[in-house]
């Protein structure tokens, strides 16, 4: 840490000299001293120039002062944050004129500092200190974008610092105290609880206008873009029209990037996240009106989108975004196969009808060639969306499978079964964890009409989970496992040839 | 009277005989004829000169005849009556009263007199009221005098009992509407003030002029087509303060307007607050609807995880049942095995011991015999001891030769940290040695 900080304070202080010596000198200003940003943590304000008085306040850095004289080494400062006049170690601070002169230079720090973990808080100072600096016409420009795209990082950053738990009471205070810092820059922070614990989400204006901005070029607008449309920064207290309109506004703001341009991986991030979001956007649609052509265009592209992620160029740290991704688009294939017009059933083979219920539910209706509509073999109704072009019956006639979805990004498979004392409807989860992202797929059925094969992923309580499975039709429980289909000869022997062309478990 | 004009005809031809010319000639001179005549015969024979009966006759048959002429001049007998003209006949004798229209109207003189008048439209305009400073201005209920641009249209009413009667003057416009117009009028704008003679009032006095004027004037025969009330013309001090008024008046007014305006804004912004209300509910409800079937949909999915958590334990629970039980089998399998094992073990402990306890009785009773044999080999060789004890120390040391310390110790004790002594001793024995005897130390 304290190299990283050397090395830190020698490049700013380089970086200052250099651009410096280049820069024309400034007409010094009468009385003006100047501001002092804070360039160490717990930077001591005192009462006197001197190592031993009493200390007045505990500076963070990128902590602003403004600069009223000089003691010896020590600086007289006015913090306006906390209203109190105190002396600081010069070497303590990075003294800024805040002139247009000195804009390149505080260009240059921002740059060295954008890539450097923990010094999020100096850096949004310094950006504040470069947009202070700057002229208008330098901020609509090339760097005005560089100083927006590094503003937003460093924000973003410090919010994922802040939402991962990092044990240590020091820690904590060091991050609490960057916050309070950043908030003092007027950047805003989202707090929401997910899964028991806070999670900060930057607000992402500096992202916002970087975005709008022309001369902003596609790795800016990608990062802006992927940081705008983070999944766990949607507040799950939304209700369930406002997440459709979060989600179609996630969509447009993707779609103001231009991958073609971009680096291997980050293109890859880019069309994971489109490929999540164009996954909900199906759903919320779907919930609507399941058979609305929109749907299909929205699935389609969302499969677009994921055929389009080289896995080649898929850094460890995406994978999980990427089964993410997977496991939408998966729930909603289904909306990619028009659903059969219903035929007459023939013989004793059962088919599968759906009929509106209460507002907002749909009702299964198992009929076949004895029992029409009106007396079903079986009715169920179901408020999730229910992919009538799923519908399977195995070789006997005894089993329907049906693939439903409840939830955005979890789909359940339906095992509708005939008992000695009639037609019975087990759903299988994608997982026994709480709904939160999952597929759960019949895979084929094994003849005998006793088991079928399912293929389930899910991620619960943050642990990610991909299996292939042999099923006993009566009580649905597992009697095989794999990871690995190969591994399955049974599974291997009678998956079905649709769904292997089609599923995406096996990407 | 032709006897009369005869006598005196016939006396004064008694009075002077001469004859008479030839008819049809002129009289002449008897001068001019005859020459030269005598003073008598100068003398005018009037008689002759008198016109004859013929003639007198001839001139009285003229005479009438021109008076005649001259009355029928006079008084024609038939008047002529114009378009929009009315002919009131009155018969002299008995007192009937015809009235005639377009055309011709027989008048007999002395019998007949007609009196025309004119139907067509006519207007009035008082001039003498039209300034405030003229003659005969208005006075307000103030006494302030004012001017009024007043113009009466009226017609004569050819139906009205007054027409028929043959009652009307000759100048209707002087006789009856003037009169009739003044009486009113100034009696009529005495009753209001000049505010409201000059905006306010302006159309109801129009309207109570035209009525009272109406009736008025309809008693005389005469229909009121129209009254205007033009420009009101106020004393110039007045009229600048009444500006100011009405300008006030008018901002006031538009005030009025201008909050009436903003009534209807605010109603109109109230409304669309409402149908906006009407919508947010409409929207809320839409979304609570949504919001609930979201919801439902997420219980549901929770409802099936549960049952399945459920079969999942209970399988589990199963599987390890089975497998607590396969554990107890195996347990007692194992416990049965260790059992036959710790047997067997015992068995074959007892006899290794033997074996043992064989084998040390021999080992003994050999190490005894070595023992006498070393026992008498050390007897035999003293520093042999010593050299055992240096190939003990190390396998590195193969020789060492050093002298014994004297005081009888061992020859490693200070090599083995011995006392003080020893180590005096030794140093003297390092010390001698140099003298005497070397020391050597061969390492491999």
């Amino acid at each position: 840490m304290n190299a990283t900080l050397a090395t830190l304070l020698a490049a700013v202080a380089s970086a200052a000299v250099t651009v410096a010596t280049e820069a024309a000198p400034l007409p010094s200003s009468g009385g003006a001293q100047g501001s002092a940003i804070v360039v160490q943590d717990q930077a001591s304000l005192r009462a006197a120039p001197r190592d031993g008085a009493q200390q007045q306040a505990s500076l963070w850095q990128g902590e602003v002062l403004e600069v009223r004289g000089e003691r010896l080494d020590y600086l007289q400062v006015w913090d306006h944050k906390r209203e109190r006049g105190g002396f600081i170690r010069a070497s303590d601070v990075r003294r800024v004129a805040l002139t247009e002169a000195e804009g390149p230079a505080l260009l240059a720090v921002m740059r060295f500092v954008q890539d450097t973990p923990g010094a999020e808080a100096l850096g949004i100072g310094l950006t504040a200190a470069y947009l202070q600096a700057a002229p208008a016409k330098a901020l609509a420009g090339v760097e005005g974008a560089q100083a927006f795209d590094a503003l937003g990082t460093f924000a973003d950053r410090l919010a994922r610092r802040a939402s991962v738990a990092v044990p240590g009471k020091a820690s904590g205070a060091t991050l609490s105290a960057h916050l309070d810092v950043a908030n003092g820059y007027g950047v805003r922070f989202a707090t929401y609880e997910v899964e028991g614990r806070m999670q900060v989400c930057y607000e992402g204006e500096a992202f916002r206008r970087l975005l709008a901005m022309p001369v902003a070029d596609a790795e800016q607008r990608a990062r802006a873009a992927l940081a705008l449309t983070r999944p766990e920064c949607i507040n799950p207290d939304l209700p369930a029209h406002e997440r459709a309109k979060v989600v179609t506004w996630q969509a447009e703001v993707l779609e103001r990037v231009d991958v073609a341009s971009l680096p291997g991986y980050l293109r890859n991030r880019v069309q994971i996240r489109r490929a999540s979001v164009w996954g909900a956007t199906a759903f919320q649609q779907a919930r609507k009106n399941a058979a609305d052509p929109a749907v299909a265009a929205a699935a389609a592209r969302a499969l677009t989108e994921l055929s389009g992620v080289s896995k080649a160029e898929l850094p460890d740290e995406d994978q999980s975004a990427y089964n993410d991704a997977a496991m939408r688009v998966s729930a909603v294939r289904w909306a990619l196969v028009p659903a059969a017009t219903p035929v007459a059933a023939v013989g004793t083979r059962p088919t599968l009808l759906t009929e509106p219920g209460a507002p907002g539910e749909t009702c299964v209706l198992l009929v076949d060639a004895q029992h029409s509509a009106k007396a079903p073999l079986l009715r169920r109704c179901t408020y999730g969306v229910v992919w009538v072009a799923s519908a399977s019956t195995n070789r006997e006639g005894t089993a329907v499978a049906l693939a439903v979805q409840p939830m955005e990004g979890w789909r359940e498979l339906w095992v509708l079964r005939k008992t000695e004392g009639g037609w019975l409807a087990d759903v299988l989860p994608p997982a026994a964890t709480t709904p939160e992202t999952g597929v759960a797929e019949w895979a084929g059925w094994v003849p005998g009409g006793r088991q079928m094969l399912v293929a389930r992923e899910a991620r619960g309580q943050g642990r990610y989970r991909k299996s292939f499975e042999v099923v006993r039709l009566d009580g649905l429980a597992t009697e095989r496992v794999t990871g690995d289909v190969s591994a399955l000869p049974l599974f291997q022997r009678w998956q079905d040839p649709a769904w292997k062309q089609q599923t995406l478990s096996l990407r | 009277m032709k006897a009369t004009w005869n006598r005196i005809v016939q006396t004064l031809k008694d009075r002077r005989s001469t004859p008479l010319p030839e008819a049809g000639t002129e009289p002449v001179l008897a001068a001019e004829a005859q020459g030269p005549v005598d003073a008598d015969a100068f003398r005018l024979n009037w008689a002759y000169l008198l016109p004859t009966a013929r003639t007198v006759r001839w001139l009285a048959a003229g005479a009438v005849v021109t008076a005649a002429g001259l009355m029928v001049y006079r008084n024609p007998p038939v008047q002529h009556l114009a378009q929009g003209d009315l002919g009131v006949r009155l018969n002299q004798f008995t007192g009937a009263v015809s009235l005639w229209r377009d055309g011709s109207v027989w008048v007999v003189p002395g019998l007949h007199t007609v009196r025309v008048f004119s139907l067509r439209d006519q207007s009035y305009r008082p001039e003498a009221m039209r300034q405030a400073t003229g003659s005969a201005p208005l006075q307000s209920v103030e006494g302030l005098s004012l001017g009024l641009d007043l113009s009466v249209r009226y017609a004569l009413d050819p139906a009205s009992p007054a027409v028929k009667a043959g009652n009307l003057p000759d100048n209707v416009g002087a006789d009856i509407v003037e009169p009739a117009v003044q009486g009113l009028v100034y009696k009529v704008f005495a009753r209001y003030t000049v505010r409201e003679i000059f905006s306010s009032k302006r159309a109801e006095i129009a309207q109570i002029i035209e009525t009272e004027l109406r009736a008025r004037l309809a008693a005389d025969g005469v229909t009121l087509r129209s009254l205007q009330i033009g420009k009101v013309d106020l004393p110039a001090e007045y009229r600048r303060g009444m500006d100011s008024l009405l300008a006030e008046e008018l901002a006031s007014e538009k005030m009025r307007y201008t909050l009436e305006l903003k009534d209807k804004r605010v109603k109109e912004t109230e409304l669309d607050a409402s149908a906006d209300k009407v919508r947010r509910e409409v929207a809320a409800e839409a979304a609570a609807r949504e919001q609930i079937i979201a919801a439902k949909a997420q219980e549901e999915a929770m409802k099936h995880v549960l049952p399945f958590k459920q079969r999942q334990i209970e399988q589990r629970q199963l599987e390890a049942e089975a497998e607590r039980v396969a554990r107890v089998k195996a347990a007692e399998g194992n416990a049965q095995a260790r059992r036959i094992e710790a047997n067997g073990e015992a068995d074959a402990r007892q006899k290794l011991a033997e074996a043992e306890a064989y084998r040390m009785d021999r080992i003994g009773k050999v190490n005894a015999e070595q023992m006498a044999r070393e026992g008498a080999l050390v007897t035999k060789h003293p520093l042999l001891i010593q050299k055992t004890l240096a190939d003990k120390l190390s396998d590195k040391i193969q020789v060492i030769i050093a002298p014994p310390p004297t005081n009888g110790d061992f020859i490693g004790a200070a090599l083995l940290g011995g006392n003080r002594t020893a180590q005096a001793g030794a140093a003297q024995a390092a010390a001698a040695a140099d003298d005497a005897t070397t020391t050597h130390a061969v390492e491999q």
